[in-house]
């Protein structure tokens, strides 16, 4: 009885949700509702198998796990270091570098889309100045990804940087010191001292990360559309896409369903190897 | 006390049995204008309005969601015209809107023809059209005054509003050596551009999609079509840096910065053009239909109509409210607050074309009205149409590739859902 009112919360909140878009995902429901739902089996998910469209929107959300994260992560990592000492006004720079994180993503898409406007944005401008003339950035299939991933590492490295800050800070300094009178210099100490102890931490950095890229979406909307030519489509947006523009509320379920199940797939793997170390 | 009490008893159930209409409208000047008629229209019927606005975006999916074939949320709504054979099934049909008490149904003889034919589908209409929103032509007036006899000197006729794609073409190439953008497109990969392959398409003599009795026809001609974006091409050469990543926001300031010679925009962008404070070609600018293809003038519509859902629980109440939004003299009352009407009467006011001359336009490029594909999976074919435009345009693929393309997906959308 004690833990009815937890599971209730959690019933409404969490599982029904889910549970409603698994069972929609075996119908042909359809966002223009007519009274009338039949059952479909796996029809959606075998089309979703065949729909090169959805293969290339799978490729770039894990495009932001496997590129944006990884930089994000070594930028933190680093800055994290640096900051790990004493310094004329470390503690204000620190409390600057995370203004990033507090910016809505939707206002940090729209401000990197002003930024990158070809006629008065200012990278366009720098650009220009540099020689590379003006470009569209957002516009080119070739840059519209890379602009995407840039505002992302630019938005959410500080996020690395507090979390292995934080366990940067609770490390006791008797391992550095230990390692030092050994002889080890600063790469050894950093390879063999720092980075295993911050294992744990970076691999829940990684997963609080990972978790939030397979979510993103207003920035990329507000940027891009999905465009050009679906050049940017994530996943999340191919989803909202499919629900919200071409009414298909089923097929957006069974996409969605199918994004659920692989992050849940690699959140186990991250948390049994890089929590591993913790759990020992 | 008990006189008292006997009144508030009276006034609540008066307030109680009175009819509360909830409307659903797209967000912009003419429907904010409507706000302002309201407290006349309760005054007079009794009825209460609710009126919600949302950004056009994501009107329809507020739409679906709000509104089923046994429940809804609204007793109005608004539904863009390409979304009308999506949203059909669930509307009450025009010709069985109940009998109203205060406000009679509109004379469609006062609605240009291109214009009410918007509102229906399949022959049968399915709501009111409110507004003769169509791709209207801007062209500055002051450049042209400045430039006719050096242009004419070079090219051999005058310069003037463009009647034809090819003197806008060498209009724009004149004024590039001057520092002028000739034109400005609409790049953004949303349903604007779409808009752009429909009007350049439908110029150059082709449609994309065709409804027959049998069903639905792909009909682009791969030739025109490939004139078509090969002039667009042409065209972008005279356009502002970055026009590949144009949308409204960045059409309107390059001409409002007074940077763009001549373009189209939709008429509830115009305001902010003939705005002193926000524009610097305010007073210089002509309004008239978009320049001709080589085979026809073609000009894109986008007109809203509402509707009743078959599920709504006010129809009376809904019917009243749309009367009163068409009546003349609402349409008096509220174009100074930035109504923009349907009814040709109003549009070709010379009270009103002095003050606001981009209603004549509108009348104008309305004869040459042309409709985006009408299909219940439109989103789709539209979403299909853009993509490979852009790829086009942008020269990111050949023309010919892309129309093999469009052909091809467009077609794989119809054998997707059985048509």
């Amino acid at each position: 009885m004690f833990v009815l009112p937890a599971l209730i919360v959690v019933g409404v909140i969490l599982a029904y949700p889910v549970i409603y878009a698994l069972v929609i995902s075996f119908t042909d429901r359809e966002l223009l509702y007519l009274g009338k739902t039949n059952f479909i089996g796996l029809k959606h998910y075998r089309e979703m198998l065949l729909d090169r469209n959805f293969w290339h929107s799978l490729r770039l959300q894990f495009g932001v796990i496997t590129i944006a994260i990884p930089i994000e992560l070594i930028i933190g990592l680093f800055v994290a270091i640096l900051f790990n000492r004493d310094f004329p006004f470390s503690k204000i720079l620190r409390s600057l570098l995370m203004l990033p994180v507090f910016v809505l993503p939707v206002l940090s898409g729209l401000t990197w889309r002003l930024m990158l406007q070809p006629s008065y944005g200012v990278l366009a401008s720098f650009f220009n100045f540099i020689s590379l003339g003006p470009t569209a950035w957002l516009a080119d299939t070739r840059y519209a990804y890379v602009a995407i991933l840039l505002q992302d590492i630019w938005r959410m490295w500080p996020f690395m940087f507090m979390i292995i800050y934080a366990g940067l800070s609770s490390m006791p300094s008797e391992y550095v010191e230990a390692a030092r009178i050994d002889g080890a210099n600063f790469f050894q100490r950093f390879w063999y001292v720092l980075l295993p102890y911050l294992k744990p931490v970076i691999a829940t950095a990684f997963l609080l990360r990972m978790i939030d890229a397979l979510r993103i979406f207003s920035e990329v909307y507000v940027m891009t559309y999905g465009g050009p030519s679906n050049a940017t489509m994530l996943l999340s947006l191919y989803i909202h896409k499919q629900a919200f523009e071409f009414g298909r509320l089923s097929y957006a379920a069974s996409v969605a369903v199918f994004l659920l199940i692989v992050a849940l797939f690699i959140s186990y793997f991250v948390v049994k190897r890089g929590l591993r170390g913790e759990v020992e | 006390m008990r006189k008292w009490l006997v009144c508030l008893a009276i006034f609540l159930t008066l307030t109680l049995m009175a009819a509360t209409v909830r409307v659903l409208l797209w967000d912009d000047a003419l429907t904010q204008a409507l706000r302002e008629g309201l407290p006349e229209f309760e005054k007079k019927t009794g009825i209460k309005v609710e009126l919600e606005l949302v950004p056009s975006a994501t009107l329809l999916q507020k739409t679906l969601i709000s509104v089923t074939a046994e429940r809804s949320d609204y007793d109005l709504i608004a539904v863009d015209e390409p979304n009308i054979p999506l949203v059909a099934p669930l509307l009450l049909s025009f010709a069985q809107w109940p009998e109203t008490k205060f406000y009679t149904r509109p004379s469609m003889a006062d609605i240009m023809p291109l214009a009410l034919e918007a509102g229906q589908w399949k022959g049968e209409f399915k709501g009111l059209p409110v507004n003769a929103n169509v791709y209207i032509w801007l062209t500055r007036k002051d450049i042209i005054e400045k430039y006719k006899d050096e242009f004419k000197k070079e090219y051999g006729y005058e310069m003037r509003v463009p009647k034809t794609l090819q003197e806008l073409l060498d209009m724009a190439k004149f004024l590039s050596k001057k520092g002028i953008y000739g034109w400005a497109p609409f790049t953004k990969p949303t349903e604007g551009a779409t808009c752009e392959a429909i009007w350049m398409f439908e110029s150059f003599g082709t449609k994309v999609l065709q409804v027959t009795d049998k069903g639905y026809n792909v009909v682009l001609d791969k030739q025109k079509a490939i004139e078509a974006i090969n002039f667009y091409k042409e065209l972008l050469k005279y356009a502002p840096p970055g026009a590949l990543d144009y949308g409204h926001a960045e059409r309107v300031a390059a001409f409002s910065r007074g940077e763009v010679f001549s373009m189209f925009n939709w008429p509830a962008l115009v305001p902010d053009i003939e705005n002193p404070e926000k524009s610097l070609v305010a007073g210089n600018v002509v309004y008239t239909e978009p320049p001709a293809g080589p085979v026809k003038t073609a000009a894109v519509r986008g007109c809203w109509i509402v509707a009743i859902p078959l599920a709504a629980k006010e129809k009376t109440a809904a019917a009243e409210f749309a009367y009163w939004w068409m009546s003349v003299e609402t349409g008096r009352k509220l174009i100074p607050k930035g109504l923009t009407p349907a009814r040709e009467s109003l549009l070709r006011d010379p009270v009103y074309s002095k003050e606001r001359p981009w209603f004549l336009g509108i009348y104008q490029s309305m004869q040459y009205a042309i409709e985006r594909p009408r299909f219940e999976r439109y989103p789709e074919v539209s979403q299909v149409i853009r993509n490979n435009w852009l790829d086009a345009v942008s020269g990111r693929v050949s023309p010919e590739v892309a129309v093999d393309r469009m052909v091809e997906e467009i077609n794989a959308v119809l054998k997707k859902y059985g048509y």
